[in-house]
């Protein structure tokens, strides 16, 4: 009976662990939900206020705007009043400037520019809240605006918690105490009852998702210590308890930063988002994207467009990454090469550069009517090319780029391939009468394989992702052809109005294509591996 | 023995060798020339040689604007880049260790995703990611930006790790443990002071993932004082202001440091980077 028990609190501990997490987020999420409904509230409160002429709390600092009025010497140059406790003063016009001045400001020109009252949260995360609405009326109209303090949240509701674990903690012990009969289904009960229970501190905070996961675990659970496999896990964690203890740390944060955002964004993708509220689409941004949306293929959108460039741009890279590498390799592999060590110092330059600083760089280097490209093809009598207007011309700026860029990695596996082959496997293919093409072919080439194989893998994955290049050389020009699919997963997240169930379902796509890719290039690296060993 | 060639192919191939390492130069040189030179050009210009030599733009980088702005950020890119060298070493060399030493059921499954995981850049994880730290309150914060660093470095080290410890003789060990040591005082004692080369070249293959990272870090902090040195030049030429002396005073500051690590390094990182791919 006492082995029961044990059994019943261990399942108990663990799976209330998991169950604290989840309502912990819950919690923090939607403390973060509330306190930022009450901040607008505030500062729409206060807003009304002062456009009624009234007061406002001390801690919100509200202020009226005056119209902006041009300088009578620079027309072009605009000034604004503000009052706020009690006084006018020049908008932005004390030093130092009031940290707030530029809020003001801003908010002024955004309501003169839409007329509408408005409430946001400012985007600095500070959880401070503004709001700004109309103080009288015609062309001397002024805008009141009004900002609330950083928030201070609510703290974590320790004793709710711990009752919860205490009651759960009870029916579990309960369940396992039941005899005769009944204890088979008494345990699963208690099981089941005794984590369930903590999915109400959810419901308090109206986590209904939370709470639903919560009850998922407690079915979970319970069907696994009734088929016996909570005990064969328990048994196995004992056994190998070194192992895990070392593994745990790389473990748990593999788990918290790698598979829950995995699995959370593969879940976005079902969802659409527009301003800040999600809402359920199944399958629809799989098929929109998959589709083409009624884009023509070579809409710059259109997703086999992107996937198109994404390709061509990966096999142009690691074609001539690999040729040069291995070129150079070959070269710097003479006896009687002079300055070796100094030539290969040189030449694996670009990889020790960052490379967000490469691209930035050569896009200055791009730059049409200054950049030292142009002025090169000037020099040489050519006429200069404006780089970033043309598709051809921004995708080979970005191609030039990533080249310069690559070729020392692969220069350098190459080189490290070539040091393991005998020489006297040259020197009887000589005696042989072989030519330097046959020694390549035959000799070289062979060698090198192993080496390079991975080296490919990895570069064509690498190339495939390579954000920093496309994002800051060509930037997607011209109208967004040149983007390569993770810079258009990312600009549907943060430049195409904040839609970031696509942005998710995208990631989605580019994942399966990414492991779809590993398994056949593991494959070929491994059956190569295989012919030569 | 090979013949040599004529001498007419040994000039050739030497000339191809000079011009090709012009070319890797020639960049880097106007980078330099421009941080050197007075002016507020709205490109890198062709000319490598600078007419006039001023060190305006470093002025200007170290806080002529009062706030000390470059030092601030330099800070949280040195706070950053150290924190995700500790969080990632301590995380991989515990887990390198037991894949390399201990049998155990799922050891394989272990290994694969190591590899799996890093293939897939932290790029495409920003979107939930972004969401997720939003959720804990941990965006515009160095907490978040290092916890995520040092994920997305686990893997490379572990590998590079292993791979280190699998070289390790084991005698030592069971000597040790004949005589009645612990795994844990096995690993501490004699393990990791063998191991510090190892755990060198991981340590600052971390903290160079940290230091040149600047897309999770542009947007997870929107706030101008949080930001690493990365993005602070990458706005340097951004689309509302080209700066370009600054942005080669802020590169040349920024990269002279993690270049001179990684010619130290070059060796081991290829063996670490190419041993993932194969051996999954």
């Amino acid at each position: 009976m006492s082995g029961l028990l044990q059994r019943q609190l261990r399942d108990f501990a663990v799976a209330a662990g998991l169950a604290v997490v989840i309502a912990s987020v819950a919690f923090v999420a939607a403390r973060n939900h509330d306190v930022i409904d009450r901040q607008l509230a505030l500062a729409e409160r206060s807003v009304a206020a002062l456009a009624a002429d009234g007061e406002v709390l001390p801690t919100v600092h509200g202020a009226l705007i005056g119209p902006a009025i041009s300088s009578p010497k620079h027309p072009e140059l605009r000034h604004r009043n503000l009052r706020d406790h009690g006084a006018w003063r020049l908008l932005a016009g004390g030093d130092p400037l009031h940290p707030d001045d530029k809020l003001f400001y801003d908010a002024a020109a955004h309501f003169d520019r839409e007329h509408q009252p408005f409430v946001e949260l400012l985007r600095d995360g500070s959880g401070r809240a503004m709001a700004a609405t109309a103080h009288g009326s015609g062309p001397a109209a002024e805008t009141a605006v009004a900002i609330t303090e950083p928030a201070s949240p609510a703290g974590y509701p320790l004793l709710v918690m711990i009752g919860v674990l205490g009651l759960g903690g009870a029916l579990s012990a309960a369940g396992a105490l039941v005899g005769g009969r009944g204890a088979r289904v008494g345990a699963f009960v208690g099981a089941f009852a005794g984590i369930a229970v903590l999915a109400i501190p959810a419901l308090l905070w109206q986590s209904w998702f939370a709470a639903l996961v919560i009850v998922v675990v407690a079915g979970v659970t319970a069907m696994l210590q009734r088929a016996g496999l909570t005990n064969k896990l328990a048994h196995g964690l004992v056994r190998d308890r070194v192992a895990v203890s070392f593994l745990a740390p790389a473990g748990l944060s593999m788990l918290a930063l790698v598979a829950a955002p995995f699995l959370l964004g593969i879940g976005l993708g079902f969802y659409d988002h527009h301003q800040g509220t999600w809402s359920f689409v199944g399958l629809h941004n799989f098929i929109e994207i998959l589709s083409g949306n009624g884009r023509a293929l070579d809409d710059p959108l259109n997703f086999w467009f992107i996937l198109g460039v994404t390709v061509l741009w990966t096999m142009c890279n690691v074609l001539l990454h690999v040729t040069i590498g291995v070129a150079l390799a070959l070269l710097l592999s003479r006896k009687w090469l002079r300055g070796k060590g100094i030539f290969r110092m040189l030449l694996i330059l670009p990889w020790a550069i960052p490379n967000y600083i490469t691209a930035l760089m050569w896009h200055g280097m791009f730059d049409g009517q200054y950049g030292a490209v142009n002025s090169i093809l000037h020099g040489l009598g050519m006429d200069g090319v404006s780089w970033f207007t043309s598709w051809t011309a921004a995708f080979s700026a970005n191609v030039i780029t990533n080249t310069w860029l690559g070729f020392p990695f692969m220069m350098v596996v190459a080189l490290g391939a070539l040091e393991t082959i005998p020489k006297e496997l040259y020197e009887a293919a000589a005696v042989d009468g072989a030519t330097p093409w046959q020694r390549f072919r035959h000799i070289t080439l062979p060698h090198l394989r192993p080496a390079l194989g991975p080296a490919v893998a990895l570069g064509s994955i690498w190339t495939f992702n390579m954000f920093n290049v496309i994002f800051l050389v060509s930037g997607g020009k011209p109208g967004d052809s040149t983007n390569i699919l993770v810079t258009d997963a990312y600009r549907w997240a943060f430049e195409r109005g904040d839609r970031y169930g696509m942005a998710a379902a995208y990631g989605t796509i580019i994942f399966l294509i990414l492991l779809l890719w590993n398994v056949f290039v593991a494959r070929i690296v491994r059956s190569k591996g295989d012919d030569d060993s | 023995m090979t013949r040599q060639p004529k001498l007419l192919t040994r000039m050739f191939a030497h000339l191809a060798l000079l011009v090709l390492v012009a070319v890797v130069l020639y960049p880097v040189m106007l980078v330099c020339k421009k941080a050197f030179e007075p002016g507020r050009d709205f490109a890198l210009s062709a000319s490598p040689i600078p007419h006039e030599l001023t060190l305006d733009h470093f002025r200007s980088l170290f806080g002529s604007n009062g706030e000390h702005l470059f030092v601030r950020q330099a800070l949280n890119s040195i706070v950053i880049a150290v924190a995700t060298t500790v969080v990632g070493v301590f995380i991989s060399c515990t887990a390198a260790y037991a894949l390399s030493r201990f049998r155990f059921p799922g050891r394989k499954a272990g290994l694969t995703t190591f590899v799996v995981v890093q293939m897939f850049p932290a790029t495409l994880l920003i979107m939930p990611l972004y969401v997720v730290l939003d959720k804990l309150g941990l965006l515009n914060s160095m907490t978040g930006l290092v916890l995520v660093y040092s994920t997305t470095a686990i893997p490379f080290c572990v590998w590079t790790l292993k791979g280190y410890f699998d070289s390790l003789p084991r005698e030592l060990e069971e000597a040790a443990r004949i005589d009645g040591a612990s795994p844990w005082m096995i690993f501490r004692e004699i393990i990791l002071p063998l191991a510090k080369p190892g755990l060198a070249v991981t340590g600052l293959f971390s903290f160079m993932t940290a230091w040149n990272e600047f897309i999770l870090a542009s947007t997870f902090m929107t706030n101008e004082s949080h930001y690493t040195l990365p993005v602070l030049i990458q706005s340097s030429v951004g689309q509302f202001s080209t700066q370009y002396g600054v942005f080669a005073a802020g590169a040349i500051v920024t990269s002279v440091p993690v270049m001179a690590v990684f010619y130290v390094l070059q060796k081991y990182l290829v063996g670490g980077l190419t041993a993932g791919a194969v051996k999954g």
